[in-house]
């Protein structure tokens, strides 16, 4: 396991940010998922030392969370998600100086910057300085420094924040051919969805500070629960609020169509059972393929 | 060509537990402070304080040939610990150290702040210490080039241009004299200009502090000596703690009426200060309970 963690618990003065938090990542791309102020990033930090958890223990590729911080973070790459860089450089000084800072010798970070740079497509403005750079553009040298030192291992938070289409597109190429092909280990901090679901395998999703769900995406998909998707005619109140009493979460989208979420071990029949007898007509009823937004929005609640 | 096409390497080196982690950072600040505008204007300008005293060693080894120059006075160029004492304590070259901080000090840990760097730097196996070390030690470069340096130089010339060991058996301490003085002013601006780099994110407010503090602790000093008659407001003052300390160090007399180790400890204190300051400000990430 790279990362384990047992009964994590973080707090910022009175507010709790983690409560209980356990995880062993096995190998591969993982998401971790949470809607904003989940404690995702706050984990990421516990990780990587920033933070000393108020109580729990933890390794990262073998080494303590709260004793070797050092040696985690000379094996682990850390992509932030502020926008940050270092002024008065230019792309291949910032990579190359983030390079020896992880302990590489002097020529060889430098070397070693040219390629992470071309392989992050900044090879044309590698000695643009960095004042100038886009938001797109400081993305991917945020990227480019994480893995300049080869790490094992990389943290993600948010890597496609503030980026158009095009350039999540590339980033999240980035990302899984880093992950898929080139046995570094990648775990990817965020809120949006489909980038998790177009990367990963695993997922471990937080809610308020605890797990809400954690496993292979697929496994979660079938096991977790049933989506079925409906239309109906009727009084739609009393009939909603059966459902939500039998264990299901229902969201109902703009165009009125409802997404029931059956908890397993529910027979779908119990939808018209209910219908029959809160005298509303089932007009559509289609079992749908679940998506990791369905199964976000089944853990962590529908508003 | 896609990005994948390019491919990814992995690295076939190994990662060294460096010595002296924070040297990169020392050797990236000293060649930013080098880019910095009128910079090496101003550092040129500190130097000559340096040039005119070494003139004036040479000058006291040949005073025969430079008496059509000389009417009356000539003591001033003996060359001896008032020499050097009056060198290190003067006001020029205490005035254009802080010229100095203001270029090469301010944006040290502001423009990290400013930029949210400072995650950068402590996601890789750097430790606190490491990066105000590197930092510090840009301060350092700078100041114990101005100071340290031309002490050496000085004590170096007096003997060349005398031809005899003469004057370092007259003063064998001297050189401790001057090792102790740079390395106390150094530490000490090192400390001040960190501390107040790490209070903003704008490296011009804090150019504007450093300046500003050193210039109004002697100014406020001042006007409260005058309005209450006592020496011991010199206390409040940068410039006056550094000069009476100064003075004891080079075995002068001390230049205020009051004992050199309180001047010692108000130093030691801002130094202490700062220190604490500075492990509480600089982490990894900002945490606002």
């Amino acid at each position: 396991m790279s990362v384990e963690v047992k009964e994590i618990h973080f707090s910022y003065g009175k507010i709790k940010a983690l409560n209980g938090i356990d995880i062993r990542l096995p190998q591969g791309a993982i998401g971790l998922l949470g809607p904003n102020g989940a404690g995702k990033s706050t984990l990421l930090r516990i990780l990587l030392g920033f933070l000393v958890p108020d109580s729990g223990e933890g390794s990262v590729l073998g080494y303590d969370i709260r004793n070797q911080q050092t040696m985690i973070r000379r094996y682990v790459g850390y992509m932030p998600e502020d926008d940050c860089f270092i002024p008065g450089m230019d792309a291949v000084s910032f990579t190359s100086y983030m390079g020896e800072l992880s302990g590489m010798p002097r020529q060889e970070a430098m070397k070693r910057a040219h390629e992470v740079l071309y392989y992050v497509g900044l090879e044309e403005s590698r000695y643009r300085m960095l004042d100038t750079y886009s938001a797109g553009m400081r993305q991917r040298l945020k990227l480019a420094q994480s893995i300049v030192h080869d790490p094992k291992l990389i943290f993600l938070d948010e890597p496609t924040s503030g980026l158009d289409p095009q350039g999540r597109k590339e980033i999240l190429e980035l990302i899984m051919d880093i992950s898929s092909k080139k046995d570094i280990q990648v775990l990817i901090s965020s809120h949006i969805l489909p980038d998790i679901e177009q990367t990963c395998s695993y997922v471990v999703i937080l809610n308020k500070g605890e797990m809400a769900a954690e496993g292979q995406i697929s496994e979660l998909k079938q096991v977790q629960y049933s989506l079925y998707e409906l239309k109906i005619k009727g009084e739609e109140r009393a009939f909603l609020d059966r459902l939500t009493k039998m264990d299901s979460q229902v969201e109902q989208t703009e165009d009125r169509l409802l997404k029931v979420y059956l908890a397993p071990g529910i027979d779908p029949q119990e939808i018209f059972k209910i219908a029959v007898e809160e005298k509303v007509q089932v007009r559509h009823f289609v079992k749908s393929q679940t998506s990791l937004e369905d199964l976000f929005a089944e853990v962590v609640g529908v508003d | 060509m896609t990005i994948k096409e390019k491919g990814y390497a992995h690295w076939d080196g190994e990662l060294q537990d460096g010595r002296f982690p924070w040297w990169p950072i020392t050797r990236f600040g000293i060649k930013l402070t080098f880019k910095r505008k009128f910079f090496k204007f101003f550092f040129a300008l500190t130097l000559i304080p340096a040039l005119v005293w070494l003139v004036g060693i040479y000058v006291s080894e040949r005073l025969e040939d430079f008496k059509f120059m000389m009417e009356g006075e000539t003591d001033f160029l003996n060359v001896n610990p008032l020499y050097f004492k009056t060198y290190f304590t003067n006001e020029f070259l205490l005035f254009m150290v802080v010229m100095i901080l203001v270029f090469c000090g301010a944006g040290l840990i502001a423009d990290d702040l400013k930029h949210n760097a400072l995650q950068l730097y402590f996601a890789r196996p750097l430790k606190k210490r490491d990066y105000l070390t590197g930092k510090a030690a840009v301060i350092f470069f700078f100041l114990l080039i101005v100071t340290l340096v031309p002490g050496i130089v000085f004590i170096f010339f007096k003997l060349v241009f005398a031809g005899s060991l003469q004057f370092f058996a007259s003063y064998p301490w001297l050189i401790l004299s001057v090792i102790a003085y740079s390395l106390l002013i150094t530490t000490f601006f090192a400390f001040y200009t960190l501390l107040l780099s790490s209070i903003g994110k704008n490296r011009r407010y804090v150019a504007i502090l450093i300046f500003g503090v050193y210039i109004f602790s002697d100014i406020f000093s001042a006007i409260f000596k005058e309005i209450f008659h006592s020496p011991y407001f010199y206390l409040l003052s940068i410039k006056s703690n550094l000069q009476q300390v100064g003075a004891v160090l080079f075995d002068q007399r001390t230049p205020w009426n009051f004992p050199w180790y309180y001047s010692l400890l108000v130093i030691a204190a801002i130094c202490l200060f700062s220190a604490y300051m500075l492990k509480r400000k600089v982490r990894g990430v900002e945490i606002i309970k």
